[in-house]
């Protein structure tokens, strides 16, 4: 979509010189107490990069455990601390804010064509509520770590002599944060549109981070009150979940996945929303079905709230219910394949651009496709009696949470990357890591879903020997995924010190957030933008007048 | 650094782990032996129909990677469609179909799961979950087993299930069974086995510590051997003390090597080692030890240690509890099925670990 501001050459290097958001002010201050969207997103994405590293330790000193049936490194109070921290990290601190926080925040007001969110003070607190729960979790490890595993099943969680009240009341600030962003950005959505820009003109990145700015705001408060209502059963012992007290550890399960459930799309529609955008960037494509992505995004964010139950398929439901939740998660495949189908297909006949955030595009739609297909397996009801709580589970989460959401924080990592600090990294070490993540990640899980199906439980210090040699392939995958992770944030780091200019429109984008200087003015744009154009129009580009990209 | 890791697995602590569990015709499930087949079933028409849209999608999208690469940076695309509906119809209804066909036959397997037939419910096992051990209690037999237990092959067999203190799931992986084991209510499950050999039983829900060793071996013996005079979960060898103390090894290992060393290495309980002094003239003598005695109003005793003791200490774990740091704030298990013949081969075991004057 073009804009009656055709202010810039909008693919020249930029102006050297001219201030922009991050060298406007300097100083502590000027970044901790900044109101600016676009500071803000980066002080999430460094605050998440380093719960992400530090969950990845976690998983790979689990692999490394798990190297022989009765364990390599620790004993099993202390492996079972250690995956729940590498649980409740990933889920907590990483997955759920890291699309929205830093690439939501970032991009959000730019795709808009607004000066920054709606509710800008707001915007800082929520980033200082994640703070205070990334910062409240590292003090539950001090005093004594916790090992409920990341879903806190009472009553385990109840009796445990482990620090689960701070924990509990770690993940009640972080769902506070969470809801802030959401009220936000739908604020956002609804206020601060560009004249012209019609709900049907925004990109679906923009409709991604609606739908799950909805779910964040209506789910996230059942979890709260579930940790709550956990820390007063321990300290007070009032008899909620516990049988002893005549509480019931059944309504727990329910309580936490009516949240768990609907938070798994609040981690996924945000990358769908990613790939969406950059499968239409790097194939310079209008996305195929692009209404229907749109609404696929609401129906599943619809639909996700009354699945909660096929997490409970072993929990002894009644049959009736059995049939309520099998189907419906079953409806919930739809939009989700129809997404898929429609990515190929904007690819399909495009003009597909290898660089690198098409590769970790790629990797994403490989990497989904396996990950949403085993879905559909542990979908039907008996099946999915045998394959509940073994690795296969945890491979088809994996799949879904590592391979996909992740993939696509990374893509889109990649995509602004050059618009949020104005340089490029080196594309080729890019390319080189986006392989060995791929071939890591498939080796680590692959395995894991065939011990799944033999039956090997998930959450085991030790196990049986039968397991053992997939064990140990998965090991050696991890350390390998683990060594692209690692090329990935050396050279992304070493980019911001000696990484060539990026130039104003680095890949031909045509949504507003290409169509501002980059890195972008405090304000975003020199002038407001008019939008008068269709979403992803590329005829209004034109490449020829274009210089081809650096890097 | 890896040749350093790679060994051959060492003995597991606790129950003989070692059935290798034999692989199905595919290579991906275990050998079925249960009359469940419609998990394999379904499980496998859904993992053929996964790998048929996996092919199809992945073709199509390497397919145009290839094909339409972008050569030159202002190449443009070779088609615009955004729309095309013949094909969005297809492909919404299409998985449509095939996934609700996926649930029905799921929801028929499942209900034939969970209605337990009367001639199961004529065969009812007790399941009881603690942690981290089960206890199998028989229809019409009064001696109960821990971590492992004996099925008659071709007979549908329910276990009752039921834990005492925290969420645990019985999982028998060859019968494609799972049940959450839930405190304070009781939960079933059904099945008939069909092939006779030794199977695993996994613990399949987190319930602390231990988790991963809540192990139970389920042995499926044919007609004879299971109504055999002498039932095999109920043969104990104690002709002589050296049996005795064999078999009382034996049972150590599977139920209480979790938080008793027999080196004196400290754990969760102390040690066995030393509980026994043996005399010069061949005799045993119990050590002096100092207990809270809660049958008399929590006060400190000095008691020797004998049988009775010992008895009581199985059976009722909080009668007299060690007065020793940690000890004394740690609780122990009980035991209260192990019969007195059984506890006696535990004391000759652990006479066995006498230090001598
Ligand atoms: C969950 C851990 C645990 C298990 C399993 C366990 N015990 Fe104990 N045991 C303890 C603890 C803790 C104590 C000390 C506190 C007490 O006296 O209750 C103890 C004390 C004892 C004592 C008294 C020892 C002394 O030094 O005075 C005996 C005898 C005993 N256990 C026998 C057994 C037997 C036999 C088994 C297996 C059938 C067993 N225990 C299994 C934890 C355990
Ligand atoms: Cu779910
Ligand atoms: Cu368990």
């Amino acid at each position: 979509m073009t804009t009656n501001v055709p202010v810039i050459d909008s693919h020249a290097a930029p102006v050297a010189g001219r201030k922009n958001f991050l060298n406007c002010s300097s100083g502590f201050l000027s970044w901790a107490g900044t109101l600016d969207h676009k500071r803000i997103g980066i002080m999430y994405l460094v605050g998440v990069s380093l719960a992400f590293l530090a969950g990845g330790l976690f998983a790979l000193l689990v692999r490394l455990h798990l190297w022989k049936p009765d364990g390599m490194l620790f004993d099993n109070v202390q492996y079972n601390q250690i995956f729940t921290l590498h649980g409740a990290f990933m889920v907590f601190i990483f997955v759920i804010p890291a699309i929205p926080g830093s690439l939501g925040n970032m991009v959000l007001p730019l795709m808009l064509g607004a000066k920054d969110v709606a509710l800008p003070r707001l915007n800082l607190l929520s980033f200082y509520l994640w703070l205070a729960g990334a910062l409240m979790a590292t003090l539950a490890i001090v005093l004594g770590g916790f090992d409920t595993g990341w879903t806190f099943y009472a009553p385990y969680s109840l009796y445990t002599d482990q620090a689960v009240v701070t924990i509990g009341l770690a993940v009640f600030v972080l769902g506070f944060s969470s809801i802030f962003t959401g009220l936000n950005f739908i604020v956002t959505v609804h206020k601060l549109r560009a004249p012209g820009l019609t709900w049907f003109r925004m990109p679906l990145f923009v409709w991604a981070i609606y739908a799950t700015a909805i779910l964040q705001v209506l789910a996230t408060p059942v979890l709260g009150i579930t940790v709550l209502l956990v820390a007063f059963e321990r300290l007070y012992h009032i008899g909620i979940f516990d049988p002893r007290l005549g509480g019931d550890p059944v309504l727990f399960e329910h309580f936490f996945w009516f949240y768990s459930h609907p938070a798994v799309y609040i981690m996924v529609l945000p990358a769908f929303g990613i790939v969406s955008e950059l499968v239409s960037v790097h194939s310079r494509k209008p996305l195929f079905g692009y209404k229907l992505i749109a609404f696929s995004s609401l129906a599943i964010a619809i639909i996700s709230f009354l699945v909660w139950g096929h997490h409970m398929f072993t929990s002894g439901q009644s049959t009736y219910a059995l049939f309520a939740f099998s189907f419906l998660t079953f409806f919930v495949a739809i939009p989700t394949a129809i997404k898929e189908f429609s990515w190929v297909a904007t690819i399909w006949k495009g003009s597909i651009a290898l660089n690198a955030p098409m590769l970790y595009t790629l990797a994403f739609l490989i990497i989904f496709a396996i990950g949403g297909l085993t879905g559909v397996i542990l979908g039907a009801l008996n099946v999915d009696i045998h394959l509940h709580d073994t690795y296969f589970v945890v491979a088809h989460f994996h799949y879904v949470m590592m391979g996909s959401i992740a993939l696509a924080f990374f893509a889109g990592l990649h995509h602004w990357w050059p618009k949020m600090f104005g340089v490029m990294y080196n594309e080729t070490l890019a390319k080189i890591a986006c392989g060995i993540i791929f071939v890591g990640f498939n080796t680590t899980f692959i395995p894991q879903f065939i011990m799944g199906s033999r039956g090997m439980p998930r959450r085991y210090a030790t196990y049986v020997p039968d397991y053992m040699g997939f064990h140990q392939a998965s090991t050696i995958g991890a350390m390998v995924l683990g060594a692209g992770v690692a090329l990935m944030v050396f050279y992304l780091v070493a980019s911001l010190f000696q990484g060539k200019k990026a130039m104003q429109n680095q890949w031909g984008g045509v949504t507003l957030d290409w169509l501002t200087p980059t890195p972008p003015p405090l304000e975003n744009f020199d002038e407001a933008p008019v939008v008068t154009t269709e979403v992803y129009d590329y005829s209004t580009l034109d490449y020829k007048a274009m210089q081809t990209p650096v890097a | 650094m890896f040749a350093l890791l790679i060994q051959d697995p060492v003995n597991i602590n606790g129950p003989d782990r070692s059935p290798q569990q034999a692989v199905d015709a595919y290579g991906q499930l275990t050998k079925l032996a249960s009359t469940f087949s419609h998990v394999d079933g379904l499980f496998y028409f859904t993992y053929a129909v996964c790998i048929f849209f996996f092919v199809l999608i992945v073709g199509v999208l390497l397919f145009s990677v290839v094909k339409y690469r972008r050569k030159t940076w202002d190449q443009l695309p070779a088609s615009n469609t955004t729309h095309n509906t013949p094909l969005e119809v297809v492909w919404t209804v299409i998985p449509l179909i095939i996934v609700m066909i996926m649930f029905a036959w799921g929801y028929m397997g499942a209900r034939d799961m969970t209605v337990v037939p009367l001639e199961a419910s004529r065969n009812t096992y007790k399941a009881s979950a603690k942690q981290w051990n089960w206890t199998f209690h028989y229809p019409n037999h009064p001696v109960a087993s821990y971590n492992e237990v004996w099925l008659e092959v071709g007979k549908p067999v329910q276990f009752l299930l039921e834990s005492s203190d925290v969420l645990h799931a019985f999982y028998l992986p060859a019968m494609r069974v799972k049940r959450d084991v839930i405190p304070g209510r009781y939960q079933s499950v059904w099945f008939t086995p069909t092939t006779v050999g030794e199977y695993h039983l996994f613990c399949a829900e987190y319930c602390g510590k231990d988790h991963s060793k809540m192990y139970a071996k389920v042995h499926v013996v044919d007609t004879a051997t299971f109504n055999a005079p002498q039932r095999p979960w109920d043969q104990w060898e104690d002709s002589t003390p050296e049996l005795a103390a064999k078999s009382g090894a034996n049972l150590y290992s599977q139920l209480c090597i979790a938080c008793h060393s027999v080196n004196g290495t400290p754990g969760v309980g102390p040690s066995w080692k030393g509980l026994f002094i043996k005399n010069a003239d061949g005799t045993y003598t119990g050590r002096q030890r100092e207990v809270i005695d809660n049958t008399d109003g929590g006060k400190r005793k000095t008691i020797t240690v004998d049988d009775a003791y010992i008895i009581e200490s199985v059976h009722l774990p909080e009668a007299k509890k060690v007065a020793e740091e940690p000890y004394v704030r740690n609780a122990m298990t009980a035991f209260p099925d192990l019969d007195e013949r059984k506890v006696r081969g535990l004391i000759e075991y652990m006479k066995t670990l006498a230090d001598t004057k």
